[in-house]
């Protein structure tokens, strides 16, 4: 008999029905992953199946546990399982701890809420289990507050809380979505590790099939609330059989064969000298973000700064944009110094201002929510030339063309547009004064997988029709390695490493570029399936 | 849990649009309950006010005639609803509906322009530093705590002692008085309000964007931030109204507001409790009190509809 059983489960909120007849079954001590994009229903199945949505919710459907069906099981009832039989790891772990109360005695609140246990005890159990979930220390750890511990840490400490019952079923909700490559690469290792050696059964969300792929047995592809495939991991991953798991797996750009021969020789556009820039926290402290960065972007190529969160990516986009003032150091365009160090805010000359534009990483906030696509796609030319209004707007409606928006777009608001397709005004307005770099800064992380592609192939394509130069920043190896002619790797505010992407990919020079391209999900991949 | 408060699958949910233009925004309005309930409150209430003079000619009594004979019984008791006084009388023998609808008048003369004078100053103050940052944001900010600090109803007590000339009468009208010391302690709302979205503002993507394409200052300001700031202003100034209206009640009830024999709200609620006699002519009481309050609930429906029809993220 399988541990988990959903059958026929459906949710609707006032009588719009989100989840569609979803059935899956997990078996004792194996691992199922769900993948999905974000929308498409995974978490809110989960949670329907274990009875932690609120009253707005209408559940159909059974959803047997250990005999118990949660669905129609009471509050009571339920209180009693989850937390002791079911262990639950959410994606967030910074929300999702308290911040006020030590770790020790959150983790203990997990015994004590179903045991009567005394205080050694409990205490005991508590330094187990985070010895277990590999946090060094742990003794002298047990009264530190969450804001003490790194994103993976807390991450350690959640899943510590979700095992201090040895529940037979652990829910993990994209468990690592919130981390570093490097850091999710960690957790995926810990809760393969814990599955086996608790030989508890494990639910594993992820919008990211190779994530799921490293440690599930069986694999459930949702889209729009329903359940489009299922089946043990091989299989999906191997032979796809819905065209949306197809999807899915398929890289977010694909490489395109290096022309043979020498490589191009481009001549500089933008050159950064000895650039370093920190910032005070106090009278005393001055912590540095970038450090002695060297970096040359040729015309017309395409440049991938890759590194994990903190790196100091963003502010050193900002700085080749114009956004922000290095302390020291020279950035410089086609030979002239632009962007002069040490001033508070920067003075660039209008001729470059124009000639560097950016696309910024959440399509939500990086265009105004008062004004209409044709204001906003109006500004660059009432900005910077005198063309009179009815050229503008003939301006505005090729531009919305050229990233593939159709022209009655232009009296939308932002609200009323996709993610996608702000992220395609947002590069429209990037494009209006035909610059010669743009700097997109992780311009797909925000999106979609579908959606990310078509962004991916238009940036490309801006590159190959008009001769634009890119800065792509991402912490995505697989889209750098497929889409940038060069790479730099941004390693605590250093480049530690920069050079053709295939042969820095190929044979990374540095330890930690050998790290970030060990971390990237699905190399790890479960090769069989034990009988 | 990432998936639960996006939008559920296939549900289109972009279609509400801010409303712009003036004929598509009082549509609105109109279509959202909260809005319509407010709004026709606040309808009711303006033409009650200027009906004051209309009703005051209708029964022959004006706000502050004394009818001693006819409203006074004759142990000096105001008399209940009648057919003369259709709210009865105050204890000087005097109409309460009329005095109540002319200290309705007084309410709005009041806390209209003195919300309005507090909005376009805390706002421009506001907006300033939020965009000025630096030396000047932090002066603004230690002068809003200290305006913030200071006990509004002893300092204008303080303040409109000061207004009396030699022979004892007041210097300025004290209506005047009123608006300038409530706006004086309610723009410092205004401007925190507006400063906190400012700031927000100013580090979104979207004003980076117009900086890379070469927007100087007055761009940012007029293009980018205020059109983001001032609908949040707008459903403030809303509810920030009632409350200067109790304001106004409040100083009229200490007796320093709007003088007797003038009625407003608030010295009429004053005067009926000081002599107790709503005991026995409770409309003396309930008059004004009611009044007050569907003034308040009005303009509080009305501004949380405002807020739901303005708010760009939709409904």
């Amino acid at each position: 008999m399988p541990l988990l059983q959903v059958e026929n489960l459906g949710v609707s909120f006032r009588s719009t029905p989100v989840v569609h007849d979803v059935s899956f079954t997990v078996d004792k001590a194996r691992t199922l992953g769900i993948v999905g994009e974000s929308g498409s229903g995974k978490s809110m199945s989960l949670l329907a199946a274990t009875g932690l949505l609120g009253p707005g919710a209408v559940v159909n459907g059974r959803t047997l546990f250990d005999g118990t069906d949660l669905v129609t099981a009471s509050p009571r009832h339920l209180r009693s399982i989850r937390g002791r039989d079911i262990g639950f790891v959410f994606q967030d772990p910074s929300s999702n701890l308290h911040p006020l109360v030590p770790i020790g005695r959150q983790i203990g609140e997990a015994l004590t809420a179903h045991h009567r246990l005394d205080r050694k005890t409990v205490r005991r159990r508590v330094i187990e289990l985070l010895d277990e979930v590999g946090i060094p220390r742990a003794q002298e750890r047990l009264d530190d507050h969450p804001v003490h511990f790194s994103g993976g840490m807390r991450q350690r400490v959640m899943i510590a809380i979700a095992l201090a019952n040895n529940p037979q079923l652990v829910i993990a909700d994209e468990p690592t979505t919130a981390l570093d490559a490097t850091v999710q690469a960690s957790i995926l290792a810990l809760l393969r590790r814990l599955q086996q050696d608790h030989g508890m059964a494990l639910v594993l969300v992820s919008h990211d099939l190779a994530v799921v792929s490293e440690l599930a047995d069986d694999v459930v592809v949702m889209r729009s609330g329903r359940v489009v495939e299922s089946g043990p991991v091989d299989r999906v991953y191997n032979a796809p059989t819905h065209s949306y798991t197809v999807e899915l797996l398929e890289p977010l750009a694909q490489p395109v064969a290096a022309p043979a021969g020498p490589r191009p020789e481009r001549p500089e556009l933008v050159r950064i000298e000895n650039l370093t820039k920190g910032f005070r926290i106090s009278r005393k402290e001055h912590r540095p973000v970038l450090w002695d960065i060297d970096l040359r972007i040729g015309e017309g190529e395409i440049v991938g700064l890759v590194g994990e969160s903190g790196s100091g990516k963003s502010t050193l986009s900002r700085i080749v944009t114009g956004l922000d003032v290095a302390d020291t150091g020279t950035v410089s365009f086609r030979g002239t110094s632009y962007v002069a160090s040490g001033k508070r805010r920067p003075v660039v000359d209008p001729q470059v201002r124009r000639s560097i534009q950016m696309v910024f990483q959440d399509p939500y906030g990086s265009l105004n929510p008062r004004r209409k696509i044709a204001q906003i796609l109006a500004a660059p030319f009432e900005l910077s030339t005198d063309l009179p209004g009815p050229q503008i707007r003939r301006r505005v409606g090729e531009l919305l063309e050229s990233v593939g928006l159709p022209g009655d777009f232009v009296d939308r608001y932002p609200v009323q547009l996709s993610g996608g397709q702000r992220q395609r005004v947002a590069i429209a307005r990037a494009l209006a004064l035909d610059p010669a770099l743009v700097v997109a800064d992780e311009p797909v992380s925000a999106l979609d997988k579908t959606t990310a592609r078509q962004i991916v192939e238009l940036l490309r394509s801006l590159r190959d029709e008009r001769g634009t130069s890119l800065l792509f920043v991402s912490h995505d190896l697989g889209v750098v390695s497929a889409l940038c002619d060069r790479v730099a790797v941004l390693h605590d505010g250093v480049i530690v490493e920069q050079g053709y992407t295939d042969e820095v990919f190929a044979d990374p020079a540095h330890d930690y570029t050998r790290t970030l391209l060990g971390a990237v999900p699905g190399s790890t991949r479960k090769e069989t399936v034990d009988a | 849990m990432p998936d639960l408060w996006t939008e559920p699958a296939g549900v289109d949910t972009l279609t509400d649009t801010p409303p712009r233009n003036g004929r598509r925004l009082f549509a609105a309005l109109v279509e959202d309950r909260s809005a319509r309930l407010g709004l026709g409150t606040i309808v009711l209430v303006v033409l009650a006010a200027l009906a004051a003079p209309l009703v005051a000619a209708l029964v022959g009594h004006g706000a502050t005639e004394q009818f001693r004979e006819t409203a006074l019984d004759a142990s000096g008791i105001p008399i209940g609803l009648s057919s003369g006084f259709w709210l009865g009388a105050d204890g000087e023998g005097r109409d309460v509906l009329v005095r109540t609808l002319y200290g309705t008048q007084i309410s709005l003369l009041v806390g209209i322009p003195a919300t309005t004078l507090a909005m376009v100053i805390g706002t421009i103050i506001g907006v300033a530093s939020g965009l000025a940052g630096g030396i000047f944001d932090r002066v603004t900010g230690q002068v809003i705590d200290m305006v913030l600090s200071f006990p509004f109803v002893v300092t204008a007590l303080s303040l409109l002692a000061l207004n009396r000339g030699a022979d004892g009468r007041p210097v300025v009208s004290p209506i005047v008085v009123v608006v300038v010391i409530i706006a004086a302690f309610t723009w410092t709302y205004f401007a925190r309000l507006s400063r906190g979205l400012t700031v927000t503002l100013r580090s979104c993507p979207f004003v980076d964007a117009a900086v890379t394409l070469g927007a100087g200052r007055r761009w940012i300001l007029f293009r980018e931030v205020l059109p983001n700031v001032l609908p949040v202003i707008v459903v403030y100034w809303a509810v920030q109204l009632p409350a200067s209206i109790v304001a106004e009640a409040t100083l009229s009830f200490l007796g320093v507001g709007i003088q007797a024999p003038t009625p407003s709200l608030g010295n009429m609620i004053a005067d009926a409790q000081r002599t107790s006699l709503y005991q026995v002519q409770p409309w003396y009481l309930l008059g004004p009190a009611i009044a007050l309050f569907v003034i308040v609930l009005g303009f509080n429906a009305f501004s949380s509809g405002l807020r739901n029809v303005l708010d760009p993220k939709g409904r």
